[in-house]
């Protein structure tokens, strides 16, 4: 009772905030964007037909042609407009659910319900996720639909894209409740995430350069440093990765199908050997070891700011 | 001493309770304070007594540093019993985007009360407090006043046995003050228990059974207001003539003197007459004897001159740094 209780809520005061409306309605243009364009052979038209040109590339009836759609989606749509952009506005929007339920006067009344404030604490981080619950199912769904009616790919994996991206807002968002509960400060809790958020993309980032450039591995020194610090929990770099893979799973798409090395030039196709290599490594690595690793940390740190919302005084 | 079986019959009863903030802030250093089931208690004392902190420790907003005690017969903190508290913080604030009618149903929730009860105690206790026209309306958009009806009502949706209410009536016009007062009234006539804490004391006169007046984090005095204010009596003699000369005479008989005002404490009117005798007995007039009853005012007022400096009041409870437990 308790705990629907606090979902129902959080679920009131997610809507009651503009920046709710205005990633969903971010989705709802995006998958519009997506309904607008149509494949038809090797033609492909753009809003509704307004523009069209030719493409071998982007051919939904090639293997390579799917492949190259859904990994589009996955990366350039999924995890840069919703993961990063959305969730930056995300983090944004429930920064304040702490800070808001801590105010003078709110907490007096939450605290003296018979609910005890470890229990509180929780029920108020679970139903903070429900805000990008909502958002990213409303996202993978709509496009899932358009992906599926329009272009006739469907991809139930890409589904698995929903639970991903609540597990990368979930890494940011317990550090910004850490630091709403120690501060009180939506503010602080804001900055603190995305520079925490920064920190934690450096060290991937810096090993994805090593690694698209293998020259650069002769400094010993710096990448096995960047391989440590790429190695510490949480891998937010991860979960692109975990997204294009478990989107084509159980399915006949290939991120590298032989259709695309076929008439490429020998640059192109040195590039394309080493991409499919590192598709390779990491299709070798476990995402669970990823996901249970960045777990763990995110346990250490609710537990963190359970502690500190427990002992204090209000 | 007070018996084993009353002691479980108290509402409630805070034993030495004591919380230093950091920085040694001392808010409470020992207050012992007990409130019988069924009875209107008031808490009353100067701001920064610790009126606040000791509430929110009742209610376990607050940690305190000690405290012993039970609240309805459970250890001071028990969450369960929470269940059967009903709570008005001082300054409350309840979440803009909700209705009044969601407010109540959202509380309760976390109160552990039943659904159906819920829409029907909202709505009886939305019409107790004149609020049930505003029950659709977003409490982003209410007024003070109706806040505090709203809040009064949040606090009494589990029905419950204990209602602690922090300035039960402020920001509520003199007609409502008078509505909260009777349905105080009407709690107690039904056996609940009412912890109050008030800065309008007239208010605390006109319902509580019993009070404690807080200063520095200590009980200055605790009882029924017959007891704190039957012994509490001084009586004014105001002269006509040399009043100047007679004055260390008066003051030897343990009277004060300002100006033509001749001051006695306490019922002994032996000292009344001695003092009226040697007045007379100067040529001085007596133009007036007024006896004094000291109200709840007077009480607070005496008591903020300090506990250590208090003068004792016969038959109040007293407690100081160091005492043991107010009780006899």
């Amino acid at each position: 009772m308790q705990f629907w209780a606090l979902i129902v809520d959080s679920f009131r005061e997610s809507r009651d905030r503009k920046i709710f409306w205005v990633i969903l309605v971010m989705s709802g243009v995006i998958a519009l964007a997506m309904a607008s364009v149509r494949f038809d052979g090797d033609r492909v038209s753009f809003l509704f037909g307004l523009w069209e040109r030719s493409s071998d590339y982007y051919n939904p009836l090639t293997g390579a042609g799917r492949s190259a759609l859904v990994g589009g989606v996955v990366y350039l749509l999924l995890m840069f407009a919703l993961g990063w952009v959305g969730i930056i506005l995300t983090i944004i929007a429930t920064a304040g659910f702490f800070p808001t339920m801590m105010e003078r006067g709110t907490i007096d009344v939450l605290l003296s319900k018979p609910i005890s404030r470890p229990r509180l604490f929780f029920y108020k981080y679970l139903s903070g996720m429900l805000f990008v619950l909502i958002q990213a199912t409303v996202f993978v769904v709509l496009t899932f639909l358009v992906m599926g009616f329009r272009w006739g790919i469907w991809v139930p994996g890409y589904l698995m894209c929903i639970p991903l991206l609540v597990l990368l807002f979930s890494y940011l968002y317990c550090v910004s409740v850490l630091v709403a509960v120690r501060t009180r400060s939506a503010v602080a809790a804001i900055l603190v995430s995305l520079a925490v958020w920064f920190l934690y993309a450096c060290p991937n980032t810096a090993l994805g350069v090593f690694q698209a450039y293998p020259d650069l591995q002769k400094h010993q020194r710096w990448y096995q440093a960047v391989r440590v610090l790429a190695w510490i929990p949480p891998k937010t770099g991860d979960i692109p990765y975990l997204a294009a893979r478990w989107s084509q799973a159980g399915t006949s798409l290939d991120v590298f199908p032989e259709e695309l090395m076929e008439g490429a030039s020998m640059t192109d196709r040195e590039q394309l050997d080493r991409a499919r290599d590192l598709e390779e490594q990491e299709l070798k690595k476990n995402p669970w070891v990823s996901i249970g690793s960045s777990l763990l940390f995110e346990v250490v740190i609710v537990f963190w700011g359970m502690w500190v919302f427990t002992r204090q005084d209000h | 001493m007070v018996a084993l079986t009353e002691m479980t019959n108290w509402g409630v009863d805070l034993i030495d309770v004591r919380k230093t903030y950091r920085g040694n802030v001392h808010a409470l250093r020992g207050v012992n304070i007990q409130v019988g089931r069924g009875e209107i208690f008031g808490l009353l004392g100067p701001n920064g007594a610790g009126k606040s902190t000791l509430v929110k420790i009742m209610m376990t907003v607050v940690r305190p540093t000690h405290a012993l005690g039970t609240i309805l017969g459970r250890p001071l903190g028990h969450r369960g019993k929470l269940a059967r508290i009903g709570y008005l913080p001082e300054n409350h604030r309840f979440p803009g985007y909700l209705t009044g009618g969601r407010v109540l149903d959202f509380y309760a929730a976390l109160a552990k009360v039943p659904k159906a009860q819920r829409r029907e105690r909202a709505a009886k206790w939305l019409d107790v407090v004149g609020m049930t026209q505003w029950a659709d309306t977003r409490v982003d958009r209410y007024s003070k006043g109706m806040l505090q009806r709203l809040g009064i009502a949040q606090a009494l949706m589990n029905d419950p046995e204990l209602v602690v209410l922090d300035e039960p009536t402020d920001g509520l016009d003199p007609v409502a003050r008078r509505d909260v007062r009777g349905l105080l009234l009407e709690l107690k006539r039904q056996g609940t228990t009412i912890f109050l804490n008030s800065h309008l004391l007239s208010e605390l006169e006109m319902v509580c059974d019993r009070v404690a007046i807080l200063v520095d984090g200590l009980v200055a005095r605790q009882g029924t207001l017959k007891e704190l204010t039957e012994h509490t009596v001084e009586y004014r003699i105001t002269l006509q003539g040399e009043t100047a000369s007679l004055a260390k005479r008066f003051e030897a008989m343990g009277a004060t003197v300002e100006g033509d005002v001749v001051t006695v404490r306490g019922h002994d009117t032996s000292r009344v007459n001695a003092v009226i005798d040697a007045a007379r007995g100067a040529a001085l007039m007596i133009e007036s004897v007024e006896p004094h009853r000291f109200s709840l005012e007077d009480l607070l007022v005496e008591a903020m001159g300090g506990p250590g400096t208090a003068r004792a009041i016969p038959g109040a409870k007293q407690q100081f740094p160091g005492s043991t437990r107010a009780a006899n």
